[in-house]
């Protein structure tokens, strides 16, 4: 087995394709966290997002022939993700259950883990009231940290709609949070 | 988190080992891309020609053409606005799949679209395409059907208009004048 950490995703493609389809391994060990997150934020369901990020680098790997190497393969499984939670949502009619078991973790910060905690968990209360077609843009450009083209590619939607609609999600966030608080 | 992690790659790698997950020859997009560029070239085309077919049969109804709308009700070519609207939204469907159609206000795109089907089936019959597919085997027939007055085949030329004149012929000569 090649030492794959120091190239790039496009590289572990090749890779892929050519040489040993173990190496797909990399590239969603690389992915998964940040796609978890992506998927959980919209579906506020960890069992779900899991089983749309697992369905995605089924479909990922089924299609790897498909990809662009010239392009981001961040982006492809970005859009592959954001595709399969779509699909979850329309078939579970976006059932919110709000996950409430905080595991404390035993220690001397105890005070101020917890304030971070709910910190986490206001502003996610937050993300998960608005509708998903601001809270998908703004969970990318500010918890993923994708730039607008990327965005763009990931939710097929012109450039100009994405800014627009951020600028919307942030009125309407600092509104909710006031709101909630 | 660490747990899920485990899970997924072993998930989904036993899937590739085990061959229930294999991945799609390179062929196979090819090939589907080229399927996907015929099929909105040929949308294209079969909604222009069907406007083509629309425009002319609304045309050769000529000047008088508001006296004659039962007429033109009964010689309009439905279907083809219904195959014309088809055509359409399968062009609009494959348009969806290509990477540019995001890029820009895809409203924008389909408007586009349906404008430039239109008018390249109107210029077709106001450049007299049709003429040269109306000449041409099942396009003669179509066109000749869809055609008004002017092609229309005359009752009394008709098979049926024949056999009548035949008989009146015949009823004369045995000395019937009418009455």
């Amino acid at each position: 087995m090649k030492n794959l950490v120091n190239l790039l995703d496009e590289e572990v493609v090749n890779l892929v394709r050519e040489e040993n389809v173990e190496y797909f391994a990399e590239l969603i060990s690389r992915y998964q966290d940040k796609l978890l997150r992506y998927s959980g934020n919209i579906l506020n369901d960890d069992q779900k997002a899991q089983d749309a990020v697992q369905e995605s680098f089924i479909k990922a790997f089924i299609n790897l022939n498909s990809f662009n190497v010239n392009k981001k393969f961040s982006s492809w499984i970005y859009r592959i993700v954001h595709n399969e939670t779509m699909n979850l949502i329309s078939k579970y009619k976006k059932q919110i259950a709000l996950d409430e078991n905080v595991d404390i973790e035993n220690g001397i910060n105890i005070e101020e883990e917890m304030i971070k905690k709910e910190m986490i968990e206001h502003t996610c209360s937050c993300l998960r009231q608005l509708p998903n077609i601001y809270a998908e843009p703004l969970a990318l450009y500010y918890l993923e940290d994708k730039k607008y083209e990327e965005i763009s590619f990931i939710l097929r939607l012109p450039i100009g709609t994405i800014g627009t609609r951020i600028n919307r999600a942030k009125i309407l966030m600092k509104k909710i949070c006031q709101k909630i608080k | 988190m660490s747990k899920n992690k485990i899970n997924i790659t072993e998930e989904v790698m036993l899937k590739i080992n085990k061959g229930v997950v294999k991945m799609k020859p390179k062929w196979m997009f090819v090939v589907g891309t080229i399927a996907m560029i015929l099929g909105l070239v040929g949308a294209y085309i079969l909604s222009s020609f069907l406007v083509s077919i629309i425009s002319f049969s609304l045309r050769n109804h000529g000047p008088m053409r508001e006296y004659r709308l039962q007429e033109l009700l009964a010689s309009f070519p439905f279907w083809a606005v219904g195959l014309a609207i088809v055509g359409l939204v399968l062009g609009i469907i494959l348009l969806r799949k290509f990477e540019f159609s995001y890029k820009k206000n895809f409203w924008f795109i389909i408007l586009a679209f349906i404008a430039a089907i239109i008018i390249s089936g109107w210029l077709a019959d106001y450049f007299g395409i049709e003429k040269i597919w109306s000449k041409q085997g099942k396009m003669h027939r179509l066109y000749q059907q869809y055609g008004g007055n002017r092609n229309k085949v005359l009752p009394w030329k008709s098979k049926g208009g024949y056999v009548i004149e035949r008989e009146i012929g015949r009823m004369r000569k045995n000395g019937y004048n009418g009455y």
